[in-house]
């Protein structure tokens, strides 16, 4: 490899129409930030620019250790993501297993109109996605199993877009297989019933919710401009506000806004929390001393996960053995009292 | 001036030099006579008639088969039907390769191409349990004979069975695949049988192993020049398309001995049109390089290098036929995939009828090609076994029935049903199996394939995006 193939190969996702990252989308972004700045804020144009372009936010300690996690991820990813299980696979698996029903025959529905069956398939597959996104980010903070790998992408102390690839190498193989799960089974119904007309709507390749997504600023959920939308609109998309706070050290945004594109998640199950009025004034990001990881050093960060996984299994099996001992005796205890009972019975015999 | 004139000359001359060695160096034959002390007149030791004539046979039987009217004519029909199974004293006509206008063909009798010829003797005689009754392939062929000739047209709505399509699919390798890799390929190639320093049969313009080969290459089905055409012109020339493109020696008529494709490399040239696999160069350039080999020997027992060097092109050649009915297995499960779709959502009875009937065509090549896949030298057990189990004896008819065996009587017993989605489902598992015990290319009517094409496009990786 020479070192132009390895610059690529570190910053392709910025050419790649598929990547949040995108150079076309972190644009688009830019223009939304001023665009709120200048005429929602009243920002004069030299301080909307200073505001989004800041230099302590950008070259912050925390900033820089996200940089260095985007390059070592990079190439971690490239070793371990062709060992994991494809969609391929899991869909064909589904769609073999469809046919054990017969209530509704393969291709049933193969007459509906080709346009329908892509408009259905497309928003199908992004809401099937973004629920699946929902529910692991919600277990990633309610169990401590999962959490002891989350909180690395939580112990950003600054928020800038290439937070995104803040995260432990464990929860990049667990949302790649989350994404594979959720496309195999859109894939795998939808082909069952329509037919070969299942295709994606996309706009460079990408989902056309995906894209709509990407260009209406998802980097600035990862920003320090607290773009908020109407309180009603809160409760069908996740601002970028709402997911700063999700970001927060304050208690009261604890486990709030897990959602990734849409509210509704949060909404339906109670962890909805709307963007508040000058959080950015307000908000700290980051996590308490007691999660015993770091904003800056790489190596904690790598390597606290598996100590804090280990530590938990090891005290779950000690409690299950102290449980199971605690049942023996108590057994034993029973087993000894029936003895002595039969003993008092059989010996008046 | 006068230089530049010879110059220019001596250039044609060896350009058409060269590109006539090229041209037979493509064709297989002709090739010279290398019998020690051989006193014929003949020039060219290739000969392969008698297979050429088998296919005819094989291609006018699966004719005959759909000639049934449903009982009144079964006789006389099963009569005429084994004449060109079992041969004949007679001379029989072709009724396969007539040709037609603009398509003329050299030989309208069998025994213009080759006399005495039968199926019956070179047909594979081994268990083949993949029929109901416990039967050998050749009473299972016989059987299916019998049952033609009281079919209308062929086919037998009630059991599903297509019996032209069963008959010649299963002929391909029973008499064909076999033939040429359990006997010609194999035992043929060995030190002792049909050595190359003695004539085939006394008094034969061949040696032992050049007929052999020749034999070999006569059942694959290939014509003499398929080599010089594209895959789609290899088609042209078994459908009979266009003379120019088959008659190689352009003496306007084809001469089915030499000019036309049959059976087995038909299906490999058909695979090849997909651009995935390179069936038919592969298999007839080990046939060509063989008999160069051969030919090189002349007329000398061949050393053992030699043989070694012999029996790693009948590898190829095994190898690759192989695939070839593992991919007419693949093709064709796919087909009855999609058939049963259109069955099932058929909008009135005259379309369910018209689709039940490509269904039974469609199965009927399935399972004549899983049978002939079964035909061959190499054991497939396991493979095999399961093959059986998914396509089972019969396919499900309107009403779910399927052939499970046959009675005491010969008649076919139908006592268990099997859904419409279970009956696809092993289907899809047949189209898995044939990739992964043969490792099929060109997968053609690949019942997942959208699937996962559509999947590689939708590629996740490991840095998918997490909040």
């Amino acid at each position: 490899m020479d070192i132009l193939d390895q610059f690529y190969f570190l910053f392709a996702d910025f050419v790649e129409p598929k990547k949040r990252i995108f150079v076309g989308y972190l644009l688009l972004s830019i223009v939304i930030a001023f665009s709120w700045l200048m005429f929602i804020k009243r920002f004069t144009i030299s301080n909307a620019l200073a505001r989004i372009f800041d230099g302590k936010i950008f070259f912050s300690r925390s900033a820089i250790a996200d940089y260095k996690i985007f390059a070592i991820n990079r190439v971690i990813s490239s070793i371990i993501s062709p060992l994991l299980v494809t969609q391929l696979t899991i869909a064909t698996g589904i769609y073999f297993a469809l046919h054990n029903q017969d209530f509704i025959p393969s291709g049933y529905y193969s007459d509906v109109s080709k346009t329908a069956v892509v408009a259905m398939f497309s928003v199908a597959l992004f809401i099937v996605d973004d629920f699946t996104k929902y529910l692991i980010h919600r277990w990633m903070h309610r169990m401590p199993l999962l959490w002891a790998i989350h909180k690395i992408h939580h112990s950003a102390e600054t928020l800038t877009p290439v937070t995104v690839y803040r995260v432990h190498p464990l929860e990049g193989v667990l949302y790649a297989t989350r994404s594979a799960v959720a496309q195999a089974v859109a894939l795998s119904v939808f082909f069952f019933l329509f037919g070969n007309s299942v295709s994606l709507a996309t706009v460079v390749g990408v989902n056309v919710l995906v894209f709509v997504f990407h260009v209406t600023g998802s980097n600035l959920r990862h920003s320090h401009i607290d773009i908020s939308y109407w309180p009603w609109l809160e409760h069908i998309f996740i601002s970028p506000s709402q997911h700063q706070l999700h970001h927060s050290v304050a208690e009261e945004h604890f486990d709030k806004n897990f959602g990734a594109a849409l509210a509704v998640w949060d909404w339906l199950f109670g962890s909805l929390h709307l963007s508040e009025k000058d959080q950015d004034r307000n908000l700290v990001f980051g996590l308490d001393a007691s999660e015993r990881t770091s904003a800056t050093d790489l190596r904690t960060m790598y390597l606290t996960p598996f100590v804090e996984i280990a530590d938990i299994v090891r005290n779950r099996f000690r409690r299950v053995r102290a449980n199971v001992a605690a049942a023996l005796t108590a057994h034993r205890r029973k087993g000894s009292q029936f003895r002595a009972k039969a003993r008092t019975v059989f010996g008046k015999l | 001036m006068l230089r530049s004139i010879l110059t220019g000359s001596s250039v044609l001359l060896m350009s058409t030099a060269l590109a006539g060695m090229a041209h037979a160096d493509n064709t297989y034959g002709p090739f010279p006579v290398t019998v020690d002390g051989y006193k014929g007149d003949k020039t060219n030791s290739v000969s392969y008639s008698g297979q050429v004539a088998r296919h005819v046979l094989s291609d006018s039987l699966k004719k005959l088969a759909g000639k049934g009217d449903g009982g009144s004519n079964a006789k006389d029909l099963h009569a005429q039907m084994l004449l060109y199974f079992e041969g004949s004293k007679d001379d029989l006509p072709v009724v396969s390769h007539k040709g037609k206008d603009g398509f003329a063909v050299k030989q309208a009798s069998l025994n213009k191409i080759s006399k005495g010829k039968n199926m019956s003797g070179k047909f594979y005689d081994g268990a083949m349990p993949a029929w109901p009754g416990g039967m050998t392939g050749k009473q299972a062929v016989l059987h299916m004979i019998k049952q033609a000739s009281m079919a209308k047209g062929g086919f037998d709505p009630n059991t599903g069975y297509d019996y032209p399509q069963l008959i010649s699919k299963f002929a391909l390798g029973a008499m064909s695949y076999n033939q040429a890799v359990d006997n010609y390929l194999d035992e043929k190639l060995r030190a002792d049988k049909k050595p190359n320093n003695k004539p085939y049969k006394k008094g034969a313009h061949y040696t032992g192993k050049e007929h052999s080969w020749d034999e070999a290459f006569g059942y694959f089905g290939a014509a003499a020049h398929s080599l010089s055409l594209s895959a789609g012109d290899n088609i042209k020339v078994a459908k009979m398309k266009d003379i120019s493109i088959s008659d190689a020696n352009k003496d306007g008529v084809v001469d089915l001995k030499s000019e036309m494709v049959f059976g087995n490399a038909y299906y490999a040239a058909s695979f090849d049109k997909s651009g995935k696999t390179e069936y038919m160069p592969t298999i007839v350039n080990a046939f060509l390089d063989g008999r160069k080999l051969i030919t090189s020997a002349k007329g000398k027992a061949l050393t053992d290098k030699q043989r070694a060097q012999l029996q790693a092109y009948a590898a190829t050649i095994a190898t690759n036929w192989e695939k070839v009915l593992a991919e007419a297995v693949f093709k064709y499960a796919g087909s009855v995939y999609k058939d049963i779709k259109a069955i099932t959502s058929a909008k009135n009875d005259a379309d369910k009828a018209k689709a039940y009937r490509k269904y039974g065509k469609h199965w009927g090549e399935l399972k004549g090609f899983s049978m002939a896949l079964q035909s061959g030298k190499s054991n497939l057990g396991k493979t095999a076994v399961e093959l059986n189990k998914l396509i089972g004896y019969g396919p499900p008819t309107l009403d779910n029935t399927y052939v499970t065996g046959v009675s005491a009587d010969g008649n076919f017993k139908k006592d268990r049903r099997r859904s419409w989605s279970d009956y696809q489902l092993h289907m899809l598992k047949v189209q898995k199996l044939m990739v992964d015990a043969f490792g099929v290319k060109a997968r053609v009517n690949d019942a997942t394939g959208d699937l996962a094409k559509l999947a590689k496009e939708m590629d996740k990786d490991m840095n998918a995006e997490t909040d």
